[in-house]
């Protein structure tokens, strides 16, 4: 798949200009997150859940030398072939080899994200084989020659009426209506049961590899997945070698999350767990099944301070409620994966060069980790990311001159208060008469799509400290009418040891310990989900060091 | 070629690892506990399985015996296709039914073409998600769960498990005696899709349409206890 990332900012440009797809993104921004927290709140035990699926994980990453072995053994002792893929063109060109082996002509797929980060179709399909999407969306997508929107709902982005063209055009069915989406559902199952007969290789993805046992997880609605991997001779399961997990009550805790974060079901349709080939006393199932097992930069992301992200189980459900996703739709990422965790995944997978523009396509408004099932945190990656964009030099020097200096006023919070204060006052003086700036010097960017409010006078320190003064005086007024005045040091005030702190800034400023990120801090704010909404102080010094993590180095 | 593959990802993966023994990981996922999971609807743990798997779009009968099994199905099989015909796995369970007490004609195999009706015998009921397991063989071709347009379920009321957790640890003991079988299959409802425009849609690729017989002693208002739980 070509990679567009590096544009994104004109991809998004364009995507917002076609109003019926963004009306239609619009609707599913409100309407998934209503059934996610809906199928959250029915479950009633989700930040428990979350916590010890979390945890889980984090084990299972921090010693999957250990775990992947035993999955590896296991899946051999059941009969399976196991191989082992770099990088994208190692896993196509083995899983392309397997099909060769059997001569295989026809290829049932289900869907796998793995698979589209490798361009595995485009590859059988350059060897002369016919490899057909069976998921519904993958198919649809895949007959109009486009990419997946979004990780869970591919085709989201096509208007029925598009894939009512679509069908007719492609269907060599004769006269027919396709009124109906239960019509178009039906065609596309008539014609794909026809393929899944055919086929002699079925490829499915995974949800989760269980290392105890051997078997795969696969979580679907439609059952395409299951017919893929039952019906053709040849099964080949591509995954990464981070869905492993250490037990099979691991994997269906993991699916409480999954289907809930993912389509706000309780439980999807179909979960199957294959071991390997038919066996002796079976009526059918597949003669050999192989797993192709990636890591394409995986390991180095284990090795670096971005682990978290490999907890990522595929929900989508950040995707759901992050607000340029909403606003872009998927494409306008210009690769794989889409939203908060495509912003991180795919300079991670890619590089950051080619795809700078996405971690700062975000508002750090926090909704991606609020919902995360994985608890990852979202937005701080994002910003670990920004800085190792600045870091390489790769944003504009304008502008690293620009964030240079704000850190550098940044901690110096006197001469910040004070040129914020200046700034402030004058923008009121100048925009007072007409409440707005349609133009502002070097923000243009704002103004170019809506005016600058302008401000009311004073900085919100110059009005928080006002307000302390006049709640002291309160205070001392009604303390002086109660008994003798007496000058007493406020908890947290700092006064009682004399020292000297901005007001209404906590004792705890800028930093504490955080106990979801192991040897990380962040703002002591109270109960903060940690969204990093770019607080001064938040890692002094630069965000977390590359690697060694120091969680990692503790253990050893 | 994935032999030098395989050293160098597991070099990789061993180098982020922090190399700790079998005993102290074992150890260490142990102490982790156990997944809540999701609590029931009802406190009797039928009307809990019925009313979920109304939930999930499936639908229901309860019958007390094997006799009561066989004429719930020829009264679907009549309602839907006014016939008597049906594919079913070869399940001892299920051939020792008796068919002939309510003119059931059922052919033991794999469904074909043309043939609409598939029966299962399923290993488990699972109550926390509404949803079935049937472990892949000759007892249960798994073209008779994914291709019939109506998939029937037969589960006995003894076969009743509370959650996930609990039916793993009966699959494992199934696969104690006679080896892990090819496929484990969960199934919690019909076929549905809703990759266009979000709008669901049943029999997908799969069955359009999934009902679970309950065989056995069940309370005598549960299943008009789960029809009110689940709204339907
Ligand atoms: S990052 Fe979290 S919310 Fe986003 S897809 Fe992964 S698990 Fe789901």
């Amino acid at each position: 798949m070509k990679q567009t990332s590096h544009t994104f900012l004109d991809n998004a440009h364009t995507a917002l200009q076609d109003r019926d797809k963004a009306a239609r993104r619009d609707f599913m921004a409100l309407f998934t997150p209503l059934i996610r927290n809906a199928a959250m709140d029915d479950f009633g035990h989700f930040e428990e859940l979350r916590q010890h699926v979390k945890e889980v994980r984090q084990h299972t990453l921090d010693n999957l030398d250990h775990y992947l072995t035993r999955f590896e053994r296991e899946a051999l002792h059941n009969g399976n072939h196991v191989h082992f893929a770099t990088d994208a063109d190692q896993l196509n060109s083995i899983v392309l080899d397997i099909c060769q082996q059997h001569s295989a002509r026809r290829i049932a797929k289900g869907k796998s994200m793995v698979t589209e980060e490798t361009g595995l179709n485009d590859y059988l399909k350059r060897a002369g084989l016919r490899v057909m999407e069976t998921d519904l969306g993958e198919y649809i997508i895949q007959q109009a020659g486009e990419t997946p929107s979004h990780i869970v709902g591919p085709a989201l982005h096509k208007s029925a009426a598009e894939i009512r063209e679509l069908f007719l055009a492609k269907h060599d069915l004769g006269e027919r209506e396709l009124a109906e989406t239960s019509d178009m559902v039906g065609e596309a199952r008539k014609v794909l049961r026809e393929h899944f007969l055919k086929a002699e290789v079925g490829v499915i993805g995974a949800n989760a590899l269980i290392a105890e046992n051997g078997y795969s997880m696969l979580v679907t609605n439609e059952g395409n997945g299951d017919l893929c991997a039952n019906l053709p001779n040849v099964l080949i399961v591509c995954t990464t070698i981070d869905r492993v997990v250490p037990r099979a009550r691991d994997a269906t805790a993991m699916l409480r999350l999954l289907v809930r974060s993912a389509t706000g079901q309780p439980q999807t349709c179909y979960t199957s767990f294959y071991s390997g080939p038919r066996r002796e006393q079976d009526s059918d199932g597949p003669l050999e099944t192989h797993f192709v097992l990636l890591d394409n930069r995986r390991t180095e992301i284990l090795a670096s301070d971005y682990r978290e992200m490999l907890q990522c189980i595929r929900c989508g459900a950040c995707l759901n409620h992050c607000p340029i996703y909403a606003a872009t739709g998927g494409h306008a990422y210009g690769w794989v994966y889409p939203g908060p965790m495509g912003s991180i995944l795919t300079p991670l997978l890619t590089s950051l060069e080619q795809s700078n523009a996405l971690p700062n396509a975000c508002t750090s408004c926090g909704r991606c980790a609020e919902v995360c099932p994985a608890d990852i945190p979202l937005p701080d990656l994002l910003r670990d990311l920004r800085h190792d964009e600045n870091r390489q030099k790769l944003s504009s020097s304008r502008w690293r001159l620009g964030m240079r200096l704000h850190a550098w006023l940044a901690r110096h919070p006197g001469l910040y208060h004070a040129c914020t204060g200046i700034g402030i006052a004058a923008l009121h003086l100048l925009g007072q008469r007409k409440g707005s700036f349609t133009q502002l010097p070097m923000a243009s960017g704002w103004t170019s799509e809506r005016d600058f409010p302008a401000p009311q006078g004073k900085t919100f320190m110059h009005q928080y400290a006002a307000l302390q003064r006049a709640d002291k005086a309160r205070e001392d007024k009604s303390a002086a009418v109660a008994k003798p005045p007496r000058r007493r040091a406020r908890p947290g005030s700092g006064k009682a040891s004399g020292e000297r702190q901005e007001p209404g800034l906590r004792a705890d400023w800028p930093l504490k310990p955080d106990p979801r990120r192991p040897g990380k801090t962040r703002p002591g704010t109270a109960g903060g989900k940690g969204t990093g909404k770019g607080k001064p102080g938040a890692h002094p010094g630069g965000p977390r060091g590359k690697k060694p993590r120091s969680r990692q180095s503790d253990d050893r | 070629m994935t032999d030098s593959s395989r050293s160098r990802v597991f070099a990789n993966v061993r180098q982020a690892c922090r190399g700790a023994g079998e005993d102290t990981i074992a150890q260490e996922l142990e102490a982790l506990g156990t997944a809540p999971t999701a609590d029931l609807p009802a406190a009797d743990i039928h009307t809990a399985f019925l009313a979920n798997v109304l939930k999930n779009q499936g639908s229901v009968d309860c019958v007390a015996n094997r006799s009561g099994a066989v004429k719930a199905l020829a009264d679907y099989l009549y309602r839907h296709f006014r016939s008597h015909r049906l594919v079913a796995g070869n399940d001892p369970h299920l051939a020792a039914m008796p068919w002939r007490e309510a003119g059931v004609l059922p052919r033991f195999g794999s469904v074909e073409p043309g043939e609409p009706v598939a029966l299962s015998y399923a290993l488990l009921g699972v109550a926390e998600i509404g949803g079935i397991v049937t472990l892949t063989g000759k007892a249960n071709p798994a073209a008779n769960n994914l291709l019939s347009e109506h998939h029937i379920v037969l589960v006995e009321s003894t076969r009743l498990v509370r959650d996930m957790e609990a039916a793993w640890e009966c699959i494992e003991r199934e696969s104690a005696k006679t080896g892990r079988s090819r496929g484990v299959n969960f199934i919690a409802g019909p076929s549905s899709t809703a990759d266009i425009e979000g709008k669901l849609v049943y029999g997908a690729h799969g069955p359009r349409n999934w009902h679970v017989i309950l065989m056995g002693d069940v309370p005598a208002n549960a299943l008009e206890e789960a029809h009110a739980l689940a709204g339907r």
